[in-house]
């Protein structure tokens, strides 16, 4: 550990000893507090009056609530969308647990084929993702169902992807990196010490795992569960694909409708109101759940990590990873190959269909692209640094208890997730084109939108980090007479920095494929690439849908790789030495 | 008035040539006019993003030292941000470009838009002009067509539909596919036609083959293109473009008369470039916009414009479109009628 702890001792001695003893931290602890009021209240106390705007006067009224929830088909629409997303978020537990703790604590092989495809799938658009699940699944000519046919003789396959199990697939397997990642990170810190005794005690490895590891990693796979849950309800693009055709409705798709022709901004507010009692419920269970049970599993030695040996099943595990990677990378990027390199993808597989005339067009010929390729990896990376940044702050608050009302914030700072992204537009647009910040036209409020609405993930991430850490750590700096800011920089921050470059990835990957507040802000010069996704998957033109998609994966692909590569973290899953 | 006649004749003939159309009335001045603004910024939702980028590139290199910004999203979209940009007073788009009608009525109901009557509007087709608003707000500049579709390598062209009526046969059962009404206002203004011509009855047949609903329009094509369904009520346009490909796709132009949308543009009352957004007006409706439109496979409303080969030119087919009064009432009451006997 890095703490100067003569230099400690002698600055506690100096004359200044009494301003030093004032926690000047606080006027910072204040400053983030009120940043964070700001970024994420000043939008939504917008949409929350919207709410209760009448739509022609402006005056106060309730029929917009009214309106929203007095028709058995939008409060239907809403259940909907509660059950796929705790279906999601329960699939996205069975896919990426195990993986993760495969990855984390096993001698599987093939770790980094396994982690590059969990990144591929994190990095392609969902509705992207939903398209090739499309012709995969698809009922009539969906590839596997004709695979399943010639393989069998029967006359119908058994995949139906218009269905509500459907759409749960689909949206899990765009959603379980979140899981993995979350899981993963927190097992990397889990030392064998306590796997140990375990075992000493005569638990194999199942047991072990169920007893000891898995329990202590719970509050990481609780954060992830709601992460996904959330994402899941405010999902756009796949529902629309998905659900509509299998005839029905979700949250989403039904405020789409409110948008159409004449738009009831008042009434969307409202109908999306409501979520944030669920966010605040969720937050409230997680906290009952992990309250009173400690989960400290960083400690100031530095524990040993041993690979579990699974010996033949080593095989068998990464079976199940490659299997959950099929399913939502491997296959799907065939589609999207398939696609992107064809002249008519209708056609089908041939040498004579295939082209580069596709990748061509929209690398080179379209000055649009490049411009918007440019502006989605700067903006993201932008949000990122300032959404971690804060995250990490607020988290630091509240774990350590630094202001009163301290868990209010936690709230505050998940709000911006579960408010589907049209609606939370709405509310960005009003904050940003009004005195105080007027920042319409600029790129910033594409940056402060994106950095609000993934706060949440950051904040999450920052959270479990923080969590994990021994807060004697800090006090033993501060018995040694440090500030609590020295503490910071010289114990948190290092202990933290590993878990860091993964939490920039979870903000800057959704960041780069984040459509719904896109779609109203931006302006010429400020296109990013999911909103040209987007117009291309509108536009029934899957060839340059599948060659955009693909730019992007390949590009973001490349930028996490030198990223990891410049920030000299463990990629590989080499082990490090704490 | 022969002269006149003569000079149309030449004009078209020259025009059909190749060589450049000739000028409008006083396109000089509104030319360096418009210069003064150097740009302008146009919300569409007409044609795709690579037709609406071609236009504006086409318009840029005709009048050097203007600069066209196309901001391309759906009709609701951009009705949308252009109702954010009025609320908040901030005036960003000089020309709008709907698909919805409905927009335009309540445009024109708000002052939004600033009348103008470009001089090309002699050459609109004329069977369009009855779309242009009596006061000159909006103006027709685009058409497409609802057509029956299908995939030509499941389908071939004698079982295919031939009326609207077929779809309904239950040897399409499971296989077609059709647009929502709530998504898209081509399948709105194709839903009230059809109630206009066979009643509701038509769509309670429809839900017996239990037809894929897809959002726009569009997602008919690729439906058809992944074999999902293999006959559909989809847009000429993007069926074509995709055809073009080489997709095996096809469409028929329906004998009960395929229908016709039409969608104007009109100049924002807060234009930042008025100039700019009249040009650009003219631009839409001169024959060379024409002819970028149609090599985007979009169908030209200029008449001297022949359209994209695989198409019919609009003037030949038999087409049937309901009045702007009533898509305007019906497309309310027939989302409502829609989402009673498809459940969504």
């Amino acid at each position: 550990m890095a703490i100067d702890a003569a230099r400690l001792a002698a600055g506690a001695a100096t004359p200044r000893r009494r301003w030093r003893h004032f926690d000047r931290s606080v006027l910072i602890w204040a400053l983030l507090v009120l940043v964070l009021l700001v970024l994420v209240i000043n939008p939504l106390a917008r949409l929350l009056w919207t709410s209760f705007q009448h739509p022609d006067t402006g005056a106060f009224t309730l029929e917009n609530y009214a309106a929203a929830y007095g028709r058995w088909r939008y409060i239907e629409a809403l259940i909907n969308s509660v059950v796929v997303g705790l279906a999601a978020a329960l699939l996205c537990v069975a896919f990426g647990v195990p993986m993760a703790w495969a990855v984390s604590r096993t001698d599987m092989p093939a770790k980094g084929l396994v982690w590059a495809a969990v990144l591929g799938t994190f990095i392609m658009p969902n509705y992207l993702g939903a398209v090739a699940w499309i012709l995969l699944a698809g009922p009539n000519a969906g590839w596997l169902n004709r695979a399943w046919m010639a393989l069998t003789g029967a006359g119908a396959g058994p995949f139906n992807v218009y269905s509500m199990p459907g759409l749960v697939l689909v949206i899990a397997c765009y959603s379980f990196p979140y899981m993995y990642v979350f899981t993963r990170g927190a097992l990397d810190l889990v030392s064998s010490e306590m796997e140990d005794a375990a075992s000493t005690l005569g638990a194999g490895i199942l047991r072990t795992t169920a007893k000891i590891t898995l329990p202590l990693v719970l509050p990481a796979i609780l954060g992830a569960f709601i992460v996904v849950f959330l994402e899941a309800i405010a999902l756009f693009g796949t529902p629309a694909l998905i659900a509509l055709p299998g005839r029905f409705q979700v949250i989403t798709t039904t405020l789409w409708q409110m948008f159409e022709f004449p738009p009831r901004l008042q009434m969307a507010a409202a109908y999306s109101m409501p979520l944030l009692l669920i966010t605040v419920y969720l937050f409230w269970l997680q906290y009952r759940i992990i309250a009173r049970k400690g989960y400290v599993a960083l400690t100031g030695k530095g524990g040993e990590r041993r690979l579990v040996r699974l010996g033949p099943w080593r095989w068998a595990a990464l079976g199940y990873c490659l299997f959950v990677t099929s399913l939502s990378f491997f296959l799907p990027l065939l589609v999207v190959l398939q696609a992107a390199f064809a002249k008519a993808w209708g056609r089908g597989f041939s040498l004579d269909n295939v082209t580069l005339r596709n990748i061509r067009f929209v690398l080179f010929d379209q000055p649009a692209t490049r411009r918007a390729t440019l502006n989605t990896f700067l903006y993201a990376g932008a949000a990122s640094l300032i959404a971690l940044g804060l995250a990490l702050a607020i988290a630091y608050i509240v774990a350590r208890r630094l202001v009163p009302m301290g868990r209010a914030l936690t709230y505050v700072a998940m709000a911006p997730f579960v408010i589907p992204g049209i609606v939370l537009a709405i509310g960005f647009y009003a904050a940003y084109t009004s005195k105080p910040l007027v920042l319409y036209g600029t790129a910033w409020i594409l940056i402060l939108a994106f950095a609000t609405r993934f706060l949440p993930i950051a904040y999450t991430n920052s959270d479990a980090a923080l969590r994990a850490i021994n807060p004697e750590l800090e006090d033993a700096a501060r018995i040694l007479g440090g500030g609590r800011l020295l503490a910071l920089r010289k114990v948190v921050g290092p202990l933290l920095r590993r878990g860091l470059a993964g939490a920039f990835i979870l903000v800057f990957i959704p960041a780069t494929r984040e459509l719904s507040s896109a779609i109203f802000l931006y302006t010429t010069g400020t296109q990013v690439l999911s909103v040209l996704l987007f117009d291309k998957s509108d536009e029934g033109n899957f060839e340059l849908l599948s060659s955009m998609g693909l730019i992007l994966v390949v590009v973001t692909v490349a930028l996490v790789l030198v990223g990891f590569r410049l920030v000299g973290r463990d990629f590989l899953l080499r082990r490090t030495a704490t | 008035m022969i002269t006149r006649i003569l000079m149309l004749v030449v004009a078209a003939s020259l025009a059909l040539g190749g060589p450049p159309a000739a000028a409008f009335d006083g396109e000089k001045a509104l030319y360096e006019a418009a210069k003064k603004e150097k740009e302008l910024t146009w919300y569409t939702a007409h044609y795709n993003s690579e037709a609406a980028a071609a236009i504006c590139q086409g318009f840029e290199k005709k009048y050097a030292g203007i600069k066209c910004n196309y901001v391309r999203t759906t009709a609701q979209v951009a009705y949308q941000r252009l109702a954010q940009d009025q609320k908040a007073g901030i005036a960003q788009a000089s020309v709008i470009s709907s698909t919805d009608q409905g927009h335009y009525t309540k445009m024109k109901q708000d002052g939004w838009l600033q009348p103008y009557k470009p001089k090309n509007v002699s050459e609109l087709v004329d069977a369009f002009k009855a779309f242009n608003d009596p006061d000159d707000l909006f103006i027709a500049t685009a058409a497409g067509l609802v057509l029956i579709t299908y995939n030509t390598s499941v389908v071939s062209p004698s079982e295919a539909p031939k009326k609207w009526t077929d779809l309904a046969d239950p040897k399409w059962k499971n296989k077609v596919s059709i647009g929502h009404p709530g998504f898209s206002g081509y399948v709105g203004t194709w839903v009230v036609q059809m109630k206009k011509l066979y009643g509701w009855d038509y769509f309670k047949k429809l839900e017996q083959n239990k037809p894929r609903i897809g959002r726009s329009i569009n997602d008919t094509v690729t439906m058809l293109n992944a074999k999902e369904s293999i006959v559909a009520a989809g847009p000429s346009a993007t069926t074509l473009e995709s055809k073009a490909k080489g997709n095996p796709l096809a469409v028929v132009y329906p004998e009960d008369g395929a229908v016709l949308m039409v969608s104007a543009s009109g100049i924002l009352k807060n234009a930042p470039a008025p100039n700019g957004a009249k040009l650009f007006m003219e631009y839409l409706l001169s024959r060379e916009g024409n002819e970028i439109m149609v090599s985007q496979h979009q169908d030209p409303v200029n008449k001297h414009v022949k359209p994209m080969t695989g198409g019919k030119s609009i003037a030949e087919v038999k087409t049937i479109r309901p009045s702007l009064a009533e898509i305007e009432k019906g497309i309310p009451e027939v989302k409502e009628l829609f989402r009673e006997t498809f459940g969504i």
